[in-house]
């Protein structure tokens, strides 16, 4: 199995299209970061005002740890599209080179390929997460230094001490992680029934906007099926930095997402094992 | 263990109201270079899909090795390789990173440098292992596609129109491959082609299926042997080589055709049924045996 999956990472960062994700994540993140070093203090200057007329608030606000949150507040809507843009690629890509033909003749089981295909796309996006972090907080930290975080929600201000954000960041990423993975196995499943890449990528994102419309319409007769729709779910992150966390509804959340995860890659092993191969 | 190493029982794949391939019954033995003829369309590509675990049967039962393919398939391929339609590799990947992911999916390990290297070496590609397939043109990937079949040291190889889109050197060169495989390693072939004269050339079985169904199978041998000795007589004036052709009592079944009198003789005979008609003062400008797959494939297809 470990052989599979070597060269099915093999095969997957041996592609131009995997590095597309990192280059736009490469550029992206310095140019906000040089925009925000212009503006980025009076925005947060401009969130506190009402704030000042009753605080006195000292130090430096306005650093890397910041930075990091916008960032993941502000790219968790594209990186769905990059995560899709190589997991749907990993089954369709396949058929559309012709090289089922050689991978499925071979006395190895679909189940066994499928999974190596899928551990290296969850691999993948956990790479491209990872990616995202740490460029934003190593140079977020590097250039604008540290401090405390001041989080900003709906429910109101909490000032996270410097020495808990570690490990606040460390619980967002990787619930954001998790979030994506739902995003990969829905485009992985997607892949599974078409025959190029640009099908799965599409369609991954018109499923995440529809559902997106779903979760937030403020009608009662879908209610029930919001907290199990992974849209609903897609900013648990934001909960690694509410003060104290809320770990049943962290788990609640989890716990859905991971039911969207498998119910794709149950329906992608079903399809996978039925297809006849006739590209 | 059986002589037999491929057996298809009733084999067959239905599309909606339509049938892709219907009652196919295959035996194939050790050794054999059995050819699989028929039409494009026949139904050849999807049989070998159905043998090679790509297409899920609507009927039928496939047997590799005394292997239940269905029950059994990891054990049943173990030792089957195969190219179905025209080879096709990772473009963006070498030759021998290929070589690795194919080798490694039989062997269940990364195959050892020196055995990808003297398998790309018995065609023709060790200096070119380290170059993108992309870069390789339609018979070095052909060529590929066999080092790649031929890696893990298989006992059967599935070859689907293998001489497909190749020149005609190329041809030979595959042709001459099979020919090897068999002779020098013991490798049996199983060669589905739409060419008589490719099939003609090597096959020692062969099976032919039109319209999705399997009209015959058996020896080469023993399939031509009723049109066997049939020669085509380039020669002038017609009428006249007619009547002297009829007068010979070694020479029977004479037909007069666009491309000349076809005739059967026994080879052996050939000499003096010249001599009778350059005595005649006919011009004799060629005497060729006449192609008897071919005729015995279109007599056959037709039929149905």
């Amino acid at each position: 199995m470990l052989n599979l999956i070597y060269w099915e990472l093999f095969k997957t960062y041996s592609k131009w299209r995997t590095y597309i994700g990192f280059i736009a994540v490469g550029v992206l993140i310095p140019v906000i970061m040089w925009i925000m070093s212009y503006s980025g203090e009076q925005m947060i200057q401009r969130q506190l005002r009402s704030l000042q007329k009753d605080f006195f608030i000292s130090g430096n606000l306005f650093n890397g740890w910041v930075i990091g949150q916008l960032i993941m507040n502000g790219l968790w809507v594209h990186v769905p599209a990059l995560i899709a843009l190589v997991a749907g690629d990993q089954l369709s890509g396949e058929a559309t080179g012709g090289t089922f033909r050689l991978i499925l003749i071979r006395p190895v089981s679909r189940t066994r390929i499928l999974n190596a295909k899928y551990f290296a796309t969850l691999l993948y996006t956990a790479s491209l997460v990872l990616f995202i972090g740490g460029l934003s907080l190593g140079l977020g930290l590097w250039i604008f230094g540290s401090g405390d975080l001041i989080a900003i929600d709906r429910e109101g201000i909490s000032i996270l001490p410097e020495s808990e954000l570690i490990g606040r960041f460390f619980l967002a990423y990787a619930l954001a992680m998790w979030t994506m993975f739902v995003v990969a196995t829905l485009a992985f499943f997607i892949s599974s029934f078409v025959e190029n890449a640009i099908g799965p990528i599409i369609t991954t994102m018109t499923v995440i906007v529809i559902f997106l419309i779903v979760s937030n319409l403020p009608v009662e007769s879908v209610e029930n099926i919001k907290p199990f729709l992974f849209t609903t779910q897609i900013s648990v992150w934001t909960e690694a930095f509410k003060d104290p966390y809320d770990w049943s509804k962290i788990i609640k959340s989890c716990a859905a997402l991971g039911i969207n995860s498998l119910l794709f890659y149950s329906a992608t092993l079903i399809i996978f094992k039925r297809k006849d191969i006739l590209s | 263990m059986s002589d037999i190493i491929l057996r298809t029982t009733n084999l067959g794949k239905q599309y909606k109201n339509r049938w892709a391939a219907q009652d196919i019954n295959l035996e194939v033995h050790r050794g054999d270079v059995f050819g699989f003829l028929g039409p494009n369309g026949a139904g050849k590509s999807t049989s070998i899909r159905m043998i090679l675990s790509l297409i899920k049967p609507t009927t039928g039962t496939v047997e590799l090795f005394g292997q239940d393919l269905f029950k059994h398939r990891d054990l049943a391929l173990q030792n089957v390789a195969g190219i179905v339609e025209k080879p096709d590799f990772y473009l963006y990947l070498s030759a021998y990173r290929n070589m690795q992911i194919a080798g490694s999916l039989t062997l269940g390990k990364t195959p050892a440098d020196k055995r990808i290297m003297d398998t790309l070496n018995i065609v023709g590609l060790a200096e070119r292992a380290l170059d993108n397939v992309k870069t390789f043109s339609h018979g070095m990937k052909q060529r590929l596609g066999i080092a790649q079949a031929l890696l893990c040291d298989p006992q059967l190889i599935m070859l689907d129109e293998p001489t497909n889109g190749l020149d005609p050197q190329g041809m030979k060169e595959v042709r001459e491959l099979i020919v090897r495989l068999t002779t020098e390693r013991g490798i049996t072939v199983f060669l589905s082609s739409h060419l008589l004269n490719e099939v003609e050339q090597v096959a020692t079985r062969m099976a032919i299926i039109n319209k999705s169904k399997m009209l015959v199978q058996g020896s080469v041998e023993e399939l031509l042997k009723a049109n066997a000795n049939k020669f085509l007589f380039n020669v002038e004036p017609v009428k006249k080589s007619l009547g002297v052709l009829g007068k010979i009592k070694t020479v029977s079944e004479i037909i007069q055709t666009e491309e000349g009198i076809i005739a059967k003789v026994n080879p052996k005979n050939i000499p003096s049924v010249i001599n009778e008609l350059v005595k005649a003062k006919c011009k004799v400008f060629s005497v060729q045996p006449k192609r008897s797959l071919e005729e015995y494939f279109l007599e056959i297809t037709n039929e149905t």
